[in-house]
């Protein structure tokens, strides 16, 4: 007797559900042709029918423990190919979503981050922020809008009239740019922490629904490091994930858009490097001039020369974001909404990676142009932008970033899906 | 009786690349019927304008009173070879000569020996054959219509809309019958995903408003005396008329809930049938019986059947029966039993109407759910299959689509109370596979018994009985053969519609009244016609008895599926041709054979049988084998294979029947007197799932057999040459074999007709 397990309808959740991406999820009749024609599935207990029962019946505690949502990476074929419309697919996307808002900590921003109005709320934040930098500035100069010249040492520069438009002379990074991202940053990192921690809780809460027996069970760092060669450098889930021609494209497109950021972060790493290590404690601090720390120091100083191997690659890095930002945007345009619908969160994280990538590029054009009245506004732009992204990555549809690859890691632990090497 | 033929022989489908067919008219014309042909000609395709003009002009210069046109199948062209008043016989040389042709390399030229046997054959069936004239009787253009739920209802106003009288007649006080009760129907009309007002209230005003509808409401059918056409009714309450045909709606009961105890029903009060769910809806709302609150979950089990797998489907030996049930289905009693014979009407029930109602079980859970849903509830559907048949499959859909009603594949294993909720265990479930569901209230299906499961019902005044006759074949649906001919009964006149034919919802109920009015009217429009109304619709003939050889043995009265025979009181039959289908069976029956169809007797087969010309040794022309086929089911099949390029022996010799059931055993002894080898009878399936046009000839046919294989041997003729065979319409593939391993049998193991030569 004890042996069976109550199940606990809950139909507020399943109107939850609904509410946030799922709404066909009536409609299927379990006839499996999902878990079938899914191609990452593993052959025992298949995503997404019992998902989709389980989202039926509104078994909350099932789904949002649910490590199968993780190995999903969402190709629609399942969607595609459902006799029904129920749209499978869109349900785990659904479910992901609630991670996204409900596995890191303030929940408020979890909620704002679910639905325009309270995006725009958030992008108050920065807003107010660099605006208010930037009056104390203009103040400061005399004008919005000052052009300068360098001054005596690194990232230091003199407002003159016919200057040219230096960013780091209206927001000067020292002061203003770097302690703010800098924060933002470190706020995000304890935010991941404790959404990672309460997601490997109630992965290890959930009861195995799959027979694990004789599965091979390697240990939390071999299957970190074995996530990251296979799955993120490789991409080879995506890879696997669908075999039409878009979906070849969605995962190319994909793959351009996270070398482009590991390029953009590589560069970004250089600059702060450059900047902190070698012309602040190098120079400044240890008052050292030979040539090794005048080299570090140089490529933290910006803005840099068109030729520097740091700029070109800053470049192509812009170029492959939005070559790759462009096939996804392609693709999901030309989604059929019968069939796969698109939600706030897919939007909204294409939009914020646009708009850093198109106020990016065009806060170097403007800037090398010197026209510093659309330079000044598309920077602050930029800067709203990437703060966004950085500060509320943990609720948004980027943190699959972190929650994927720690949800893949440990569905190699417990033998759910098997190292890449043995694929 | 036909004495100036014309005989043609078509030349084409291979018949004239095979056969002289010039040389086959020359040998019909000089052969030994040449008194009786005036006319024979070879044409070389005779359906053809020209073919069909010659033989109009031949019958107008001629002045030609029968036609034997020997080409293809009757079962073909039967539009182009037809002559008014002049009869014609088909002599199928294409399918049982030509094309089914099979040489025998030690016995050449076998094919000519064929054709013409069936030449004289068909010649002399045609001087055997007379045209029917049949009386015409005035019939009543009245209906009468048992039952005044949604079907009798609709079956009323579609009657009264077609211009007859309606006799409505209702058991209840009040028209409307179980839809009073329902809440909302399944999907009526398109786009048929949302359940609808049963339209009940505006259907009875409708009927109790028409002029040509007389409904009788707190009144049964006591008597049903006569034959369609001409019924003479009478009525609990005294009242006397005369109807035409019956259409028979008197629906059905919820079944006997014992059956339902090991899920908990009668133990639990939580537990109740979605009969009783139903009625609460529609009603004061839904209410738990233990405590009379609104109950927030409800668990709808639709699959008891599979609860009950293993379980003997014996009436009663499910279960011990619960002592406090509510008393409901205990409404019948009163007729019956009081008739002065001692009748005995066993009753039918069991749990297999459980089963057999499964098809409206998911439907009634979907429904019944969104009740719950609607009232603020969530439901749960337990079911081991939904099953939605045809356009309510659009119903499940959207009926699925409401996030309160929560649905599983389950195997229930157990139901039982637990703190005030019931505690329902499934196993094998989506969710898992052993799982515990709580509700505030279980729902179990309810079997649809139709009314004639425990009552004659129509209460014929009939010489075989008031009932229906084999309803234990349908657990007591008022069925005969719904596959071929739904609303017919096992009576001629009286059509059943709804829910005592086959359990159904609203929407099949209401087809099937217009089914059963349109059956209706052509049994009253037959009837004063002459003719039969099916399956043999428009038949002329009708059984004629020569009573003065009659012996009073009463084997055509008790033997008739239909009880067309009543008789009187020394026995002699008393025919009615309105309630005959023509099947024969009573020719077969007779022992005298006293009884005959102007155009189908035993003279006239018998003698077709005696024209085969039988070779004096097995060396000499081989064996020869009578094949008696039924031509409903055996004889399309012998068409198909030889159509299909099957062969087979060219010994045998085939002859339709109506029925094997027609088959008398003077066919067989005039066969073996003649010296053929053997007789093969090729007839449909019988049994419980029987085939039989007229539902008893084969089975007939089989018993009588065995009579006539002991009286061959008494005659020292080995009783195996003659054999029945089961053939069913799609079985062509199996008749070459049938008939070589009969023709070999016989050759090999038996060897000549001891009677051969005399």
């Amino acid at each position: 007797m004890s042996n069976n397990v109550r199940v606990q309808p809950d139909l507020k959740f399943v109107k939850e559900l609904q509410a946030v991406g799922g709404e066909s999820l009536k409609k299927c009749y379990q006839c499996a042709t999902c878990s079938v024609v899914c191609p990452l599935s593993p052959a025992d207990s298949p995503y997404p029918r019992k998902e989709m029962v389980w989202a039926q019946w509104g078994l909350k505690d099932r789904l949002v423990n649910d490590i199968d949502i993780w190995l999903c990476h969402n190709c629609g074929t399942c969607s595609d190919l459902c006799p029904r419309g129920a749209k499978p697919g869109d349900l785990l996307a659904a479910l992901r979503n609630m991670a996204y808002r409900q596995l890191a900590p303030l929940g408020f921003i979890g909620k704002l981050m679910s639905n325009f109005g309270g995006v725009l709320m958030l992008a108050l934040v920065p807003a107010v922020i660099y605006l208010a930098i930037w009056v104390a500035q203009a103040a400061h100069f005399g004008t919005a809008f000052p052009l300068f010249a360098p001054g005596e040492g690194h990232g230091v520069w003199e407002p003159v009239a016919n200057g040219k438009v230096i960013y780091g002379g209206l927001f000067p990074g020292d002061y203003f740019i770097d302690p703010i991202f800098g924060a933002a940053f470190a706020f995000m990192l304890v935010c991941f922490y404790l959404g990672v921690q309460k997601l490997l809780k109630g992965l290890k809460a959930s009861p195995a629904v799959y027979d694990l027996t004789g599965a091979e069970k390697p240990g939390m760092l071999a299957a970190f490091i074995d996530t990251i060669k296979h799955e993120v450098l490789q991409h080879s889930q995506f890879n696997d994930c669908g075999e039409d021609e878009e979906d070849k494209k969605r995962a190319f497109g994909h793959k351009m858009v996270m070398y482009a950021f590991i390029i953009l972060m590589v560069v970004t790493g250089v600059v702060a490097t450059g900047h902190w290590f070698g012309a602040w404690f190098l120079e400044h601090v240890m008052g050292l001039k030979d040539p090794f720390s005048k080299f570090i120091a140089l490529l933290g100083s910006t803005p840099m020369p068109l030729h520097s191997v740091v700029k070109v690659a800053a470049n192509v890095g812009a170029v492959m974001l939005i070559y790759g930002l462009m096939q996804l945007t392609k693709r999901r345009q030309g989604l059929d909404p019968k069939k796969q619908g698109s939600n706030f969160y897919d939007w909204y994280l294409l939009y914020v990676i646009w708009a850093i990538a198109l106020t990016g590029v065009g806060a170097e054009i403007f800037r090398l142009v010197n026209i510093k009245y659309l330079a000044y506004p598309t920077y602050f732009l930029h800067l709203v932008a990437v703060f966004m992204l950085l500060a509320y990555l943990p609720w948004s549809k980027l943190g699959h970033l972190v929650y994927r690859i720690v949800a893949l890691s440990y569905a190699k632990t417990i033998g759910r899906i098997p190292m890449g090497a043995a694929k | 009786m036909a004495e100036k033929l014309g005989v043609y022989i078509c030349g084409g489908c291979d018949i004239g690349a095979n056969l002289d067919v010039d040389a086959l008219a020359e040998f019909a014309q000089n052969g030994k019927h040449s008194a009786v042909v005036k006319v024979s000609k070879a044409n070389p395709v005779l359906c053809s304008p020209e073919g069909r003009a010659a033989i109009e002009a031949d019958i107008a210069e001629h002045e030609l009173d029968g036609v034997v046109c020997c080409a293809c199948s009757p079962r073909v062209k039967w539009d182009v070879f037809g002559f008014g008043k002049t009869q014609v016989e088909r002599v199928n040389l294409r399918e049982h000569c030509v094309w089914s042709f099979q040489d025998d390399k030690k016995m050449p030229g076998q094919m000519e020996v064929i054709a013409k046997d069936y030449i004289n054959m068909g010649i002399s069936k045609l001087t055997k054959s007379n045209v029917p004239d049949p009386e015409l009787p005035e019939t009543v253009k009245t209906i009468l219509v048992m039952g005044g739920g949604f079907t009798g209802l609709n079956a009323a106003k579609n009657a009264a809309g077609l211009g007859y009288d309606v006799v409505l007649v209702e058991k209840a006080d009040n028209l409307g019958g179980k839809a009073v009760n329902f809440r909302k129907s399944f999907p009526l009309a398109y786009p048929y995903d949302q359940t609808q007002e049963t339209g009940l209230e505006a259907l009875i005003a409708e009927v109790t408003g028409n002029a040509k509808i007389k409904v009788f409401t707190g009144t049964t059918v006591k008597t049903i005396e006569g034959a369609p056409g001409n019924y003479s009714l009478t009525l609990s309450s005294g009242d006397t008329m005369e109807i035409g045909s019956v259409v028979l709606a008197t629906g059905w009961v919820p079944g006997d809930a014992h059956y339902l105890a090991p899920l908990g029903y009668g133990k639990i009060k939580d537990v109740v049938t979605t009969a009783e769910f139903e009625t609460m809806a529609s009603h004061d709302g839904v209410k738990r019986p233990s405590d009379g609150k609104a109950p927030q979950t409800v668990c709808f089990i639709c699959d008891p059947g599979k609860f009950l797998e293993g379980v003997s489907y014996e009436a009663g030996a499910v279960c011990e029966p619960v002592e406090d049930l509510p008393e409901e289905t205990k409404a019948e009693g009163e007729e019956g039993e009081e008739e002065e014979d001692s009748f005995v009407y066993p009753d039918k029930e069991s749990a297999k109407h459980l089963a057999y109602s499964s098809e409206l079980t998911s439907l009634v859970a979907l429904k019944q759910a969104n009740y719950v849903a609607d009232d603020g509830g969530v439901a749960y559907i337990l079911y081991d299959h939904m099953m939605v048949p045809g356009i309510n499959e659009q119903y499940y859909k959207a009926a699925q689509d409401n996030p309160a009603v929560m649905l599983s594949k389950a195997d229930v294993v157990e139901v039982k109370e637990n703190g005030g909720s019931v505690v329902v265990v499934a196993k094998n479930t989506l969710l898992g596979d052993s799982v515990e569901i709580v509700a505030d209230m279980v729902v179990l299906p309810t079997a649809m018994v139709p009314t004639t499961a425990a009552d004659p019902t129509i209460n014929l005044v009939y010489r075989q009985g008031p009932a229906f006759p084999d309803l234990e074949l349908f657990d007591g649906f008022a069925d005969s053969n719904y596959v071929c001919f739904p609303y017919e009964t096992r009576r001629t006149g009286v059509y059943a519609a709804g829910a005592v034919r086959q359990p159904m919802g609203l929407g099949l109920a209401r087809e099937d009244a217009a089914g059963a009015v349109l059956k209706a009217v052509q049994c009253i429009e037959s009837a004063n016609h002459g003719v039969a109304v099916h399956p043999r619709s428009g038949d002329l003939s009708y059984p004629v008895f020569n009573f003065m050889r009659c012996t009073q043995c009463k084997r055509c009265t008790e033997e008739c599926p239909f009880g067309a025979l009543d008789d009187d009181e020394k026995g002699t039959p008393k025919p009615n041709p309105s309630r005959c289908r023509r099947c024969g069976t009573c020719m077969g029956a007779c022992p005298e054979r006293v009884i005959s169809f102007d155009n189908y007797n035993i003279d006239q087969i018998g003698s077709a049988i005696k024209e085969v010309k039988v070779p004096d040794t097995l060396e000499e022309g081989g064996p020869r084998i009578i094949v008696l086929a039924c031509e409903n089911d055996a004889y399309p099949a012998l068409d198909m294979a030889a159509m299909r390029g099957k062969g087979w022996s060219p010994y045998v010799r085939f002859l339709p029947v109506r029925c094997l059931g027609s088959v008398n055993a003077i066919w067989v002894a005039d066969a073996m007197s003649k010296g053929v080898d053997g007789v093969m009878m090729l007839g449909c399936k019988y049994g419980d799932d029987y085939q039989c046009h007229f539902m008893k000839g084969s089975e007939l046919c089989s018993r009588r057999k065995e009579n006539i294989a002991e009286s061959l041997g008494r005659l020292g003729v080995e009783p195996e040459r003659v054999e029945q065979y089961e053939l069913s319409i799609d079985e062509y593939d199996k008749v070459p074999s049938m008939i070589a391993d009969f023709v070999d049998n016989i050759t090999n193991n038996f060897g000549p007709n001891p009677f051969k030569g005399y």
